[in-house]
């Protein structure tokens, strides 16, 4: 069936910032202690106490600006947003309503189809988040507690244009943000722990059409893929709701990643911003913006494009190599130490990192030093020793601080290159499997795969496969 | 303790160890002034039992200068209004030598001419107001009132420091105690505005030109001044300050201080019936208005703020050219002590407020402007923003005039 709607999606998104204080006190930014320990007379709020916005916090959201091209405002302000709710010890939350501190950013993607997309970012503004709330039962009594811990965190909360339209898009948007503001080191970015908060905003429309309709806000996505599933349920149930004649009103509703749909939640907020009179106007001079730019690292798009030309990696290689900053620090860092570039990012991506997640040591971390490492890939490129040797000898490399040439010494891991000793070895084997090599002559391919083995099994591991592997063919077709 | 005058009674007052430049000088602030140890209650149940956990700035400024404090005075609810304020009792009663008041519309000046005594505000921004129980940030300033003019400017120049504590201040050097009143070399002009000097009675109108020919002996030329916008002044005030007020009153919910309702079955209940038993009526209406501001007409408060900073620049320009404006302080018949709504509160003072809506400076001197058998209607003088000193310096020099005369 040809489609006849489109879904028009436009998220937003709250990032709490990598800061070491709250937003407008000098309280410790870890809303995960012990309940109600993390806080002050400013951000519980008591009569008399004044905000004191943090410097840091406005670097952190500058970078994260920066490094999503937005264009930083040289003034921005606060304004309170007015309700009443207990997370609120203030009756209202200060965020940036009508003076944002960035406009106008973007994001490429690649869409789903294969064709690139530019993903145009609204606007960026600070605010602090608000306290944590726990309804439980006393008895027979219901009590709501309070945890003013998370109570004036900063965030930065990041608003794209309408431009998305399908699920897997959105998806590999956030995937894109998250890692760009990984590479600022503006946040840890994690949906799981509640760093990365998303709502979707979604309407439908008739495919070919550029009206908006009343869009539904979704809440209550804790993944990347359940932000990817709760747009798709809620597009498909708009695009029923549009078939059926019934009218979609502008609401909220929450994902239940247990029964894979949304359920409606309330009417959308829309209290008052009043501009805040005890915070001073945020006024950024150029010399200030000039040093938050000189402070940016490459961003991953960049990276990626670089490692191609001059590495000569393939585009999946590089955006391996160049997805998180510490990864792409070790890449440049090992082929500084003459390691060939390719061999070094396949044996990062395929051999390192996944013996590191199993060790529980990344992304702490990322060992050997890059020396000794280098030293093992140049090794490998001489054919001085295997694969099989190398993996071995990666794992020795991890526990120890041996250098690479070192550990293949003394466990004897050198292979096996020397055209005599493989002969005779290619000799023994086919003697002993005179019936594989029969069928290999008589045409079946696979039975080399079976003479090999054995040969490899005979060398101890040892033998260059390369060599072996001529030497068994030139033998057999003799 | 309690007593007439004091909230709060400082049971042991230490005489201080003499050293310091207000060195056994008594003090009074409004109990909306966090001290340290004693009870906050800002005249109102809101603040019931609050104890603040530290000293004010200002409160510390003084301490550490030698100040003797005395006590907290009563003060009207969240300080709106003198209705029940005592700190010109306090020092026309010879309690204390400077009371230190909270002053949003007017109240300090107000006060101060009501009792015959000297009434300051500085401009916006010069006191820290860390520690106050405040209720209209960008309007409110803490005032000072004194029997000696002197004594404005020593506590003035003990705790005018910029604080880091309160981001909102303006960065300025700290100010130095006047040099006996010499006058800066050039032409100096005194504005006033002849349809407000109209509205006053004769008599008044007489003790005004009287005050005017002070001001030339104090070496200030008398120019007429035009103020087309004047009537603008008080409504732009009342709407900001409540919408400002509506939020400031936010954290009065009965959650982690103050008075909260019993008997509400959940927490939003508890809200309004904490609120509804806390506040007085004055307040009450205030907060609506604001809160009425802020949800059902924004574009009025939008106004209202677009119209201040037209009001601010207008003042600009005016004082480029003045030293400064002269004006009562206080408008015969309308009693601030016996306010009772709203409309009644801002016809009070009209006089006053259109210091807070620019945040300028501005003193009251006493005897100036006092006709037989009437109350003296104070003698205001508002200065061009950073002339703090230059005010302080003036009120000293017309108060010897004044007693040479007497």
């Amino acid at each position: 069936m040809t489609p006849t709607m489109q879904a028009v999606i436009g998220l937003e998104i709250h990032v709490q910032l990598d800061c070491a204080t709250k937003l407008f006190c000098s309280c410790p930014n870890r809303p995960g202690d012990d309940p109600n320990r993390n806080t002050c007379p400013t951000c519980l709020w008591l009569p008399g106490n004044l905000p004191r916005f943090s410097m840091e916090a406005l670097e952190k959201a500058t970078l994260a600006c920066l490094a999503l091209n937005c264009q930083v405002q040289q003034e921005s302000a606060f304004d309170q947003k007015v309700y009443y709710y207990p997370d609120l010890p203030k009756g209202y939350q200060l965020s940036q309503f009508h003076r944002p501190l960035a406009r106008h950013g973007w994001l490429d993607i690649v869409r789903e189809d294969g064709t690139p997309q530019r993903v145009r970012i609204h606007k960026i503004h600070m605010e602090e988040d608000v306290a944590r709330l726990v309804h439980e039962k006393e008895g027979r009594t219901t009590v709501s507690l309070v945890d003013f811990n998370r109570a004036g965190t900063p965030l930065v909360e990041i608003v794209t244009e309408p431009d998305l339209h399908s699920p897997a898009d959105a998806m590999e948007f956030l995937r894109l943000l998250r890692m760009h503001l990984r590479h600022a080191h503006c946040s840890s970015c994690s949906m799981e722990q509640g760093t990365m908060r998303v709502d979707a905003n979604i309407s439908v429309r008739p495919l070919g059409s550029d009206e908006l309709n009343a869009k539904v806000e979704i809440k209550n996505m804790n993944s990347i893929r359940h932000v990817g599933d709760a747009i798709a349920h809620e597009t498909t149930r708009q695009e029923t709701a549009v078939r059926t004649g019934e009218p979609i009103v502008t609401h909220t509703r929450l994902w239940d990643p247990d029964a894979r749909i949304t359920t409606p939640m309330r009417g959308k907020f829309a209290g008052p911003c009043v501009p805040d009179p005890s915070v001073p106007p945020i006024v950024i001079s150029e010399e200030w913006l000039k040093e938050r730019i000189r402070c940016l690292p490459e961003m991953p798009g960049i990276k990626t494009e670089r490692f191609i030309n001059s590495h000569g990696l393939t585009r999946e290689e590089a955006l391996q190599m160049s997805s998180e900053r510490e990864i792409g620090h070790y890449f440049e860092a090992v082929l500084a130490q003459q390691a060939p570039p390719r061999l070094a990012a396949q044996w990062i991506a395929t051999q390192l990192l996944p013996l590191l997640k199993e060790r529980g040591e990344f992304p702490e971390r990322i060992s050997p030093e890059p020396a000794r490492f280098a030293g093992l890939l140049r090794m490998l490129d001489q054919e001085e020793i295997n694969a099989n040797a190398a993996r071995e000898v990666l794992r020795q490399l991890l526990d120890s601080t041996a250098s690479a040439a070192d550990i293949v010494a003394e466990g004897g891991y050198r292979q096996i290159s020397g055209t005599d000793e493989l002969e005779s070895l290619v000799a023994r084997v086919i003697a002993e499997h005179p019936t594989a090599a029969d069928s290999f002559r008589q045409g079946t391919a696979k039975a080399m795969g079976f003479l090999m083995g054995k040969a490899m099994q005979a060398s101890g591991g040892k033998a260059n496969p390369r060599l072996l592997k001529e030497l068994m063919e030139r033998t057999l077709t003799r | 303790m309690q007593s007439e005058v004091f909230a709060h009674v400082n049971p042991s007052p230490d005489a201080g160890t003499g050293q310091g430049s207000l060195a056994g000088k008594r003090v009074g602030v409004q109990s909306l002034f966090s001290v340290r140890g004693w009870p906050c209650t800002g005249g109102s149940k809101a603040l019931d039992g609050f104890q603040p956990l530290e000293d004010a700035t200002v409160v510390r400024l003084l301490k550490e200068a030698g100040a003797v404090f005395m006590g907290n005075t009563h003060v009207s609810e969240l300080g709106l209004g003198i209705a029940e304020d005592t700190s010109a009792q306090a020092v026309a009663e010879g309690q204390v030598d400077v009371a230190l008041m909270l002053d949003t519309l007017g109240e300090a000046r107000t006060a101060a001419a009501r009792a015959g005594l000297y009434g300051f505000k500085p401009g916006w921004g010069r006191i820290s107001r860390f520690g106050l129980m405040g209720l209209a940030p960008s309007m409110e300033c803490i005032a000072l009132l004194a029997a000696a003019p002197e004594d404005l400017s020593r506590v003035y120049a003990a705790i005018a420091h910029v604080d880091e504590r309160d981001p909102s201040m303006v960065e300025a050097q700290s100010p130095s105690i006047p040099e006996g009143g010499a006058p800066p070399r050039k032409v100096r002009r005194a504005g006033f505005n002849p349809e407000l000097v109209a509205r006053l009675t004769p008599g008044e109108q007489k003790a005004f030109s009287r005050a005017m020919l002070q001001l030339e002996q104090a070496g200030l030329t008398p120019v007429e001044v035009s103020l087309p916008d004047w009537d603008l002044f008080a409504p732009t005030h009342q709407v900001i300050t409540a919408v400002e007020a509506s939020s400031s009153c936010g954290k009065y919910d009965g959650v982690r201080f103050g008075h909260r309702a019993s008997g509400a079955k959940n927490w939003n209940e508890m809200y309004l019936q904490t609120r509804k038993e806390a506040f007085g009526l004055l307040l009450k209406t205030f907060l609506f208005q604001g809160a009425y501001f802020q949800f059902e007409n924004y574009q009025a408060f939008e106004d209202a703020c677009r119209v201040r900073g037209r009001l601010i620049r207008m003042s600009e320009q005016l004082f480029a050219d003045l030293e400064v404006l002269a004006l009562p302080t206080l408008q015969d018949g309308r009693d601030a002590t016996a306010v009772r709504d709203i409309a009644s509160l801002y016809q009070a003072f009209t006089l006053t407020l259109t210091a807070n809506v620019t945040g300028q400076p501005a003193v009251t001197i006493p005897g100036c402007l006092r006709t037989n058998g009437h109350q003296d209607i104070g003698l205001q003088l508002m200065g061009p923003q950073g002339s703090e000193t230059a005010l302080l310096a003036l009120a000293q020099q017309i108060s010897v005039q004044t007693e040479e005369v007497a």
